[in-house]
């Protein structure tokens, strides 16, 4: 006779679910006056699984949108374009840091200052989401 | 070696030091540790006109007497803008020598004038230091400016009804002399520390 705990382990060894997880290391956001409707946002991402992990999008309630955009060199000026898809490959990290890959934080619904903590979401290509909090520093 | 090879090669190498410092006083740019000083291949700037902060006409002759660095940026700039001028900020504050520090004048140059106007500059470039000043003008009357100190710059996908477009700028960071000349450049990534000892160095050396 098969137990309701055999049956529930057995459900998921052989369940197809198996939810990625990235790791979110020293995620700030640098401050600015209120009068400046964007914030940009930096942290380390790891990704210390078998698979490649995807981040597809961010959101959060403290900003109406949040992208992911990288500073490039272009012509002698410096540019961002936007990354719709940010790929951590296995076993990988990835940095978004100042002058390269950082979170584009538009429209703060308050005045941010150092020291508060706001909280993201992360969706990734599985369609997981994860929380990540965010420190906001001078 | 004998005598007499050891006193043509102490000639030569005498010869030689002061062709080489004969060249590094006229004709190059001298490399600094965080930028480049161009001695005296300095450029006088042209006749430009822009409005600060503080609603001041900036234009060449304000620039007269002190040393300049100026940024040139927009205020929604969320990475390389707040990262350069607060690096700017550190550096000002780590030189040692007040004389120096009493000579330097920081600009912020806004090359969006449609978003950046007197009132947003004046809070963004405080927030970083008080001493700062922002300042822009037109876009005809910014190219005269920026043309003469190579600095590019440009706005895509700006459509009408929608506030948020690009604004594309080179980085470096200019300095400009108390005869109102293009005197030096500091490229991107910056560092404080280095350009606050090339800084010392140039305005002391003067």
């Amino acid at each position: 006779m098969i137990t309701s705990r055999l049956s529930l382990v057995l459900l998921l060894i052989f369940s197809p679910i198996a939810l990625a997880e990235l790791e979110f290391r020293d995620p700030w956001i640098k401050n600015l006056p209120a009068s400046v409707p964007v914030r940009a946002g930096y942290m380390t991402i790891l990704n210390s699984q078998s698979e490649a992990v995807s981040i597809v999008s961010l959101r959060s309630n403290a900003f109406t949108s949040i992208e992911i955009h990288q500073t490039i060199e272009q012509d002698g000026m410096m540019r961002m374009e936007q990354v719709t898809n940010l790929k951590i490959e296995s076993n990988s990290s990835v940095h978004l840091a100042p002058g390269g890959l950082h979170l584009m934080m538009m429209n703060p619904s308050e005045p941010t200052q150092p020291g508060d903590l706001l909280e993201i979401l992360v969706v990734l290509d599985d369609g997981s989401e994860q929380r990540v909090e965010m420190q906001v520093m001078k | 070696m004998n005598k007499s090879s050891i006193a043509i090669v102490a000639l030569l190498a005498l010869i030689g030091g002061f062709s080489i410092s004969w060249v590094i006083s006229s004709n190059k740019p001298i490399e600094l540790e965080a930028g480049l000083w161009f001695g005296e291949q300095a450029r006088a700037l042209p006749e430009f006109e822009l409005v600060d902060h503080s609603g001041q006409v900036l234009n060449r002759t304000s620039l007269t007497g002190k040393w300049s660095l100026m940024f040139f940026g927009y205020t929604h700039c969320p990475d390389i803008c707040p990262a350069s001028l607060q690096t700017m900020s550190d550096m000002v504050q780590a030189i040692e020598d007040p004389d120096v520090a009493a000579a330097l004048r920081v600009y912020f140059i806004s090359v969006d004038p449609d978003r950046d106007n007197a009132e947003v500059l004046a809070s963004y470039v405080t927030y970083f230091n008080p001493d700062f000043t922002g300042a822009t003008a037109i876009m005809e009357k910014l190219k005269p400016l920026t043309r003469s100190l190579g600095i590019a710059h440009d706005i895509r996908n700006k459509i009408e009804g929608n506030p948020g477009y690009d604004v594309d700028h080179s980085s470096a960071i200019v300095l400009i002399n108390p005869n109102a000349e293009f005197a030096g450049l500091f490229g991107a990534p910056h560092d404080a520390l280095a350009m606050a000892r090339d800084l010392t160095r140039i305005v002391e050396y003067n």
